[in-house]
């Protein structure tokens, strides 16, 4: 009940003229291993897509071809209407200098299973690196970042490390640290697979939060009841291609898709 | 291989086999539950005092050593063939102090150049341009096969390969031209010999720790939009320090001693002045030991620099360290005129 008011109260655009992300054809090869082959996806302003698939399916290659962590082989990916990591010129895609993609990647967060957050820097210095970086004076960034994280719940940790957190809380302060750069698009690579089973909830109540709010986001998940509540399209991928995609609620109740069903006994 | 092919039922072994008939617990006849068992012995045994096993071992080698080590203190304070007498009155002599100061900024500008040079040599050998990889690799591989004592008569003597050097365009132009021999002095040559071997071995040292930085850690750094040189520089490297930093310590000490093989190209350091000293009055001992003395004491000043370094790059590293702290409040709190405060004592553990 909770997930069709979740669903309701979501904004919808009006009549929008592209996808936020599209996918087309995309390809990317680990030596003779094809991980992704050919993947077309629309992702719309303000829809959580959640990518379902056994391991080594190709979900978490294709979430960091989206932000160019990984350089795909063939096709394209576009974020709002900008070509990630190429350039169009005259029948070629030329590769952009590293500076350019630090600049489209700003605009896309991402949050990582290993949470990955440095280490050697404070709660508060982790989210202001960013902003910092980009030009963001100090100041601005500090009050910026508190609000961030009274928002993941962790109000008054600023200055604590990130191992003197649990899991739960790491990770929570690693998806502050990517709104921190107030993103059009959140990639999220399985946030809660390297978390204890009672911290999975505080990370996904955060993400929901997130959802509602109207962000559009791409997650990479095994949690299918988290699936089934917040996403409005379901995909799912087989051996680095989509074998079915569409709304939780047929995805994830009747796949019509022998791997999906079989997926599906396996996980639920 | 037996077990993985129980015969007929292997497909349905999951939902059947769970809902339909294994036996409870407790249809095993064994107690569960119900009050725990006592004997008589418990509240003895719950009353008794702990007592730790004895290793009287170790108070016979403690002995013997220290017996051993009051033997060498009684002879090296009684023998008056040591001549302290001398060492007190040489100790802060003009010369040696004036060596004492060449040692010391001869250390600091190589180190500082070596170190320097030796991440940039490490960033070449970690890089994606193969020539500057192999660039690197064969610098490292060179320098660290060419003893150090090698390394400096070859820079001493380089005016006899190329007598002049000069300033100009590649092949072309020249602007400026010195003699060679003008330029390498003994203080270049020595400077330029040790900063070339620092250098190498800092790379390896510095490569290593980058190495020692989990992939993640750039990644998350890229992904919130930060160039390269700021993931080197703010994320990277000093994640590498906790492990760069012991090994520089140890570098770094044995930097200050190598400093003493510029005597032979006639450098001034150290031990040369001693040299100068007791080649005219013979006490060569009660000298040598001055020069001793001052080497453990710039040896233990570094030591204790490199512990409260440790301690500030493991900042985030422990729980226990609590949140904030620079290298000053680390210092000053463990020194014990301030008191030392008490989880630092318990990181000492």
């Amino acid at each position: 009940m909770s997930a069709a008011a979740a669903a309701a109260a979501k904004p919808v655009p009006p009549a929008e003229p592209l996808p936020l992300v599209r996918i087309r054809e995309l390809r990317k090869n680990f030596g003779l291993h094809r991980v992704l082959d050919g993947i077309d996806l629309d992702v719309h302003e303000g829809a959580v897509t959640v990518l379902l698939g056994p391991s080594g399916s190709g979900k978490s290659t294709l979430l960091r071809c989206v932000n160019h962590l990984e350089k795909p082989d063939g096709g394209f990916v576009e974020v709002a209407g900008e070509l990630i990591g190429y350039r169009y010129d005259h029948g070629r895609l030329h590769e952009l200098r590293h500076r350019q993609v630090t600049r489209q990647r700003a605009r896309i967060g991402m949050v990582f299973q290993q949470f990955n957050l440095f280490g050697h820097m404070t709660v508060l210095e982790n989210i202001i690196e960013g902003p910092v970086a980009a030009g963001v004076p100090r100041k601005q960034a500090i009050v910026t970042a508190v609000e961030l994280l009274s928002r993941v719940g962790l109000a008054g940790r600023e200055a604590s490390y990130p191992r003197q957190l649990s899991g739960g809380q790491q990770q929570r302060v690693a998806i502050a640290r990517a709104l921190a750069l107030q993103p059009r698009l959140m990639l999220f690579d399985e946030p809660t697979s390297a978390l204890d089973p009672e911290l999975v909830g505080e990370v996904l109540s955060v993400i929901r939060d997130l959802a509602a709010s109207g962000m559009t986001m791409i997650v990479v998940t095994h949690e299918i009841g988290f699936a089934r509540e917040v996403a409005d399209t379901v995909v799912f991928l087989d051996g680095g291609r989509i074998v079915e995609s569409g709304p939780p609620a047929s995805v994830l109740t009747s796949p019509s898709h022998r791997r999906a069903r079989a997926f599906l006994a396996a996980v639920l | 291989m037996p077990d993985a092919h129980p015969p007929a039922a292997d497909g349905q072994a999951g939902q059947p086999a769970a809902g339909g008939g294994d036996a409870p617990p407790q249809d095993r006849g064994l107690p569960t539950g119900g009050p725990l068992t006592r004997r008589d012995e418990d509240s003895r045994l719950l009353a008794a005092r702990l007592v730790a096993a004895r290793h009287p071992g170790q108070w016979v080698s403690a002995a013997v050593v220290l017996v051993l080590f009051a033997m060498l203190v009684h002879t090296v304070i009684t023998n008056a063939r040591f001549q302290w007498r001398v060492v007190a009155e040489y100790f802060f002599y003009g010369s040696i102090m004036r060596g004492l100061v060449l040692t010391l900024w001869m250390t600091v500008a190589v180190m500082a150049c070596g170190f320097l040079l030796g991440i940039g040599l490490a960033a070449m050998r970690l890089s994606s341009n193969p020539v500057l990889r192999t660039l690197s690799f064969v610098y490292v591989w060179l320098v660290r096969s060419v003893p150090p004592l090698v390394q400096l008569l070859f820079w001493y003597e380089i005016a006899s390969l190329y007598p002049q050097l000069s300033l100009g365009i590649p092949f072309g132009h020249e602007f400026v031209t010195v003699g060679t021999a003008h330029l390498f002095t003994g203080v270049l040559a020595a400077f330029a010999g040790l900063t070339v071997d620092t250098a190498a071995f800092s790379a390896e040292i510095v490569r290593g720790g980058i190495l020692s930085v989990e992939r993640g850690q750039s990644e998350a750094a890229e992904a919130i939009g930060l160039g390269r040189r700021r993931i080197f520089w703010r994320i990277v490297l000093p994640q590498a320090m906790p492990a760069i930093v012991p090994a520089t310590g140890n570098l770094l000490i044995g930097l200050l001693k190598a400093t003493s093989i510029v005597s032979v190209i006639a450098v001034a350091d150290l031990l040369y002045s001693v040299q100068l000293i007791y080649q005219q009055n013979f006490l060569i001992m009660p000298l040598l030991m001055v020069a001793t003395l001052w080497y453990i004491i710039l040896t233990t000043v570094l030591s204790i620099g490199q512990y409260f370094i440790e301690r500030y790059y493991a900042r985030g590293r422990r729980r226990d360290l609590g949140p904030g702290r620079g290298l000053w409040q680390i210092a000053v709190g463990n020194l014990p005129v301030f008191g030392r405060i008490r989880h630092d004592l318990a990181g000492l553990a």
